[in-house]
């Protein structure tokens, strides 16, 4: 895990006890995991214990711990990683169990926030489908064709989950292509599974 | 052979052959089955030379037939020595199939063992990690969205998603600014009103973006100066930060050079007034960066503009507010009465402009004519003060001259014996001088030489110095390297089969390796068992030949004297002969004995050999060449 220099030098800092003790450690540690998963709650570092160190250190060291846990779950390092990574900014055991015994217990928060960025095509949650048969139109006197009337559920990701419909109407032929095409998407699937 | 069966059956699947789970030895192999392996492995091993066969038995027994020689002679290709022919796959027989399949098996390519050795690439594991991921979603069942808990929605719906908006962060004592630079005032900042990093983004769900950003940024910037420091801050020879003063320096030079290049390309235009201006205070800011305006000591139009503009600059922006201010409350009138007004307005202001502009080209003018005045006059000035310095002391030396006249020849040996003594004095000077140049020059040479040793010292460290820091680039590559592969390889033999047969086989080739060694023991206790029966029998036949000799001598002469005796040695001898005849028929019986074991012997191999079947089997093929041929006769005839 690649780390830039102003993270570097805050978990330095946050490492040693001279700066924040054990306590204010863990009230820190805690306030970043809050900082990330709940974004925007003010009054973060409002903590009794955080209150009476210097307030740019703990940004700093607040910044660069939030930095930590986001790059972490990015890369989904697991818990030796994060350790070793830690060790190296003189991390004692302590504060390193601490870290990442919080780290396991918001990793799964962490992953659907980012999990959360970017944008996905809708999902079919549902189908229904009615058949028309045309007997004749305005041009021709004999038609006498089916056709199907489609309707998908669907749920997009961006708008929040709200779920739309899409209706469209196809032939027969059309249908059958569909469905084919759908098959193939299912077994490609299947085959990358495997792979 | 169990055992050599099992493993070769296990290494026939897994280069593809389709072994059923009935088949326990090679014993039960078809001749399809044989084909198949035969083929896969040889496609294993060699996919030039096996392609071009096809693994399963065709019907017609001629494509049999040369099937079966062309599977012998890839055999023979890849170099196996023993006796091979088409009748080794059309008519097997087990223990030739057997050292055959053991050489293919030996053959095939040890592919796990060396991919092992490599790291998988990154797109590698990445694609695994994907399978695995799919694979486990394909896993849960499909459930109706309204009855989905929270903890299936994530994996069959997308949830809520929003895009990566980043914005910029502030983090105290940002790698950017150096500790020592940071004032007062922003340290204070930094303390009192700077807020936590996840409360700047004015969207909460930007945090995340934000922050990945800041460190991605970050993270390139010391990339890129790091190479760039590499590759050529080490050789400029400054220190880092002398290094990026003087960028910074070169780069606003050249911006500065640039902005008043295309400044000046339009010196008088009215359109560029403007722009100059805005050109001109960029300039001056770039300059009071670099601490200390001297750059533009000299624009004194862009000065003079830049105040002109500055005083018209406010009128015009409360103008337009006012105009603005005027027009907002009336927007629901008709839009001609709109339009005029804003026409009235428009030519209102061009008016206005055109005036100012006017203005300012008379004044621009009157300025430019006044500085070239000025410049004029101060020219003139200094010439003035020049000429007046010469007249001042063409005068002193006349009034010197004028003072000497009255007593001349006094004042003129005087004057020749100060000229005298000054051009002693100057000869001495010069030889003094002399002696303290050489000296100097000396010393001087010694320096230069000095500093060039040591520039060529410098360089040389310099290159050490670059080679040692791609020596640890290295390394740390190295070691990373190899630490993901040790991860790779740990979690690739957690996730392993832990089979038990690798033991299992260890085990019964240590077994099998004491039986060996038993076996040998007791092979050389039988031998050495037979060397000393051996040594006993010929020990025994020596004793008998001399007894034999001994007796034959005595009983011979006592035959001499006495008829009786002569009975007996006739009785000794013919006993004698019939002991050897006996010994010879015992002897004759072991090498009987022996033969029929081994005619035993070979009478089992041929019946392992299914001769008698194979033969039927070769009989009914040959009937059914027979048969294709007539067919094609039959055909060529009627064609």
């Amino acid at each position: 895990m690649e780390l830039s220099e102003s993270v570097q030098k805050g978990l330095r800092r946050l490492a040693d006890p001279a700066a924040f003790d054990a306590a204010r450690f863990a009230a820190l540690v805690e306030a970043a995991f809050a900082g990330v998963t709940r974004p925007g709650s003010e009054a973060l570092l409002d903590h009794p214990e955080l209150k009476h160190a210097d307030q740019a250190l703990v940004k700093l060291c607040h910044a660069a711990a939030a930095t930590v846990i986001l790059e972490a779950a990015k890369q989904n390092a697991d818990r030796s990683t994060i350790s070793s990574c830690l060790e190296e900014f003189k991390f004692d055991a302590g504060r390193t169990d601490l870290f990442c015994d919080s780290y396991q217990k918001h990793k799964k928060a962490v992953e659907n926030l980012l999990a959360g960025i970017g944008g996905s095509p809708p999902h079919i949650t549902d189908v229904s489908w009615r058949l028309e048969y045309c007997i004749k139109n305005g041009y021709v006197h004999k038609v006498n064709q089916p056709s199907y009337l489609i309707s998908f559920n669907v749920q997009s990701g961006v708008s929040g989950g709200s779920p739309s419909e899409v209706n469209f109407n196809c032939t027969t032929e059309q249908l059958q292509d569909l469905v084919g095409k759908m098959k193939d998407a299912a077994k490609s699937l299947e085959k990358a599974a495997q792979s | 052979m169990e055992e050599v069966d099992r493993i070769l059956i296990h290494s026939l699947r897994q280069a593809g052959t389709d072994v059923g789970d009935e088949v326990e030895s090679i014993k039960q192999f078809s001749s399809e089955l044989i084909v198949e392996a035969v083929v896969r492995c040889l496609r294993a091993i060699d996919p030039a030379l096996g392609n071009g066969l096809s693994p399963s038995l065709p019907p017609g027994m001629s494509a049999r037939f040369r099937l079966g020689m062309s599977l012998a002679q890839a055999c023979q290709d890849l170099g196996y020595k023993g006796e091979i022919g088409y009748q080794t796959f059309l008519y097997s027989n087990e223990p030739e199939i057997r050292s055959l399949l053991m050489f293919l098996v030996e053959k095939l390519p040890r592919e796990s063992s060396e991919a092992s050795d490599q790291p998988a690439g990154k797109s590698v594991l990445l694609q695994k990690a994907i399978a695995a991921q799919i694979k486990a979603q394909l896993a849960l069942p499909w459930l109706p969205p309204n009855c989905r808990l929270p903890l299936h929605s994530k994996q069959q719906s997308p949830g809520p998603c929003h895009n990566f908006y980043s914005q910029p962060l502030c983090v105290p004592y940002s790698a950017r600014v150096a500790q020592k630079k940071q004032s007062k005032e922003v340290i204070e900042y930094y303390r009192d009103f700077l807020a936590p990093v996840t409360t700047q983004p004015s969207q909460p769900m930007s945090v995340p973006a934000s922050l990945l950003e800041h460190h991605a940024s970050e993270l390139s910037a010391t990339q890129e100066w790091e190479s760039e420091w590499n590759s050529q801050g080490l050789l400029s020879r400054l220190t880092p930060e002398e290094y990026r003063s003087r960028k910074r320096a070169r780069l606003q030079k050249r911006i500065v050079e640039q902005l008043r290049a295309a400044a000046q390309n339009r010196p008088d235009s009215q359109a560029t007034q403007r722009s100059s201006s805005d050109l001109a205070e960029l300039l001056q800011s770039f300059s009071g960066a670099m601490a200390g305006g001297e750059v533009l000591s000299k624009g004194t139009r862009f000065t003079h503009t830049e105040k002109f503009t500055f005083t018209q600059e406010p009128e015009k922006a409360a103008q337009q507010m006012a105009a603005a201010a005027s027009s907002l409350p009336t927007s629901r009138q008709s839009e001609e009465e709109l339009q005029a007004q804003q026409q009235a307005e428009l030519s209102d202001v061009q008016q206005q402009l055109q005036q100012l502009s006017i203005q300012m080209e008379e004044v621009g003018g009157e300025m430019r004519r006044l500085t070239v005045s000025i410049s004029q006059m101060s020219d003139e000035l200094k010439q003035r003060e020049l000429s007046n310095a010469e007249k001042e002391d063409t005068v002193r030396i006349k009034k010197q001259t004028i003072d000497l006249l009255p007593d001349a020849e006094n004042n003129l040996v005087k004057l020749q014996n100060l000229v005298e003594a000054s051009a002693k004095r100057v000869v001495h000077l010069a030889s003094q001088w002399e002696k303290h140049r050489a000296p100097l020059i000396e010393e001087h040479r010694r320096l230069k030489e000095l500093c060039s040793n040591r520039e060529i010292e410098s360089s040389r460290m310099l290159s050490e110095i670059k080679n040692l820091h791609d020596k640890i680039r290295q390394s740390a590559d190295e070691a990373k390297k190899k630490e993901e592969l040790y991860k790779q390889l740990t979690t690739e033999y957690e996730h392993m089969p832990k089979d038990v047969s690798r033991s299992a086989y260890t085990l019964r080739i240590l077994e099998i390796v004491g039986n060996i060694k038993k076996q040998k023991e007791e092979i050389t206790k039988i031998l050495s068992d037979t060397k000393e029966l051996q040594k006993e029998i010929n020990g025994l036949t020596g004793k008998l030949d001399r007894t034999f000799a001994v007796t034959d001598e005595l009983v011979f002469k006592d035959a001499k004297k006495e008829e009786s005796v002569r009975k007996s040695y006739k009785y000794l001898a013919a006993l004698h002969e019939n002991c050897t005849q006996l010994i010879q028929t015992i002897e004759d019986t072991g090498t009987i004995m022996r033969e029929v074991r081994d005619l035993e012997e070979q009478i089992e191999s041929e019946n392992s050999k299914k001769t008698v079947t194979n033969l039927e089997k070769i009989l009914e093929d040959y009937k059914a060449i027979r048969q294709e041929n007539m067919v094609l006769a039959a055909k060529m005839k009627e064609a």
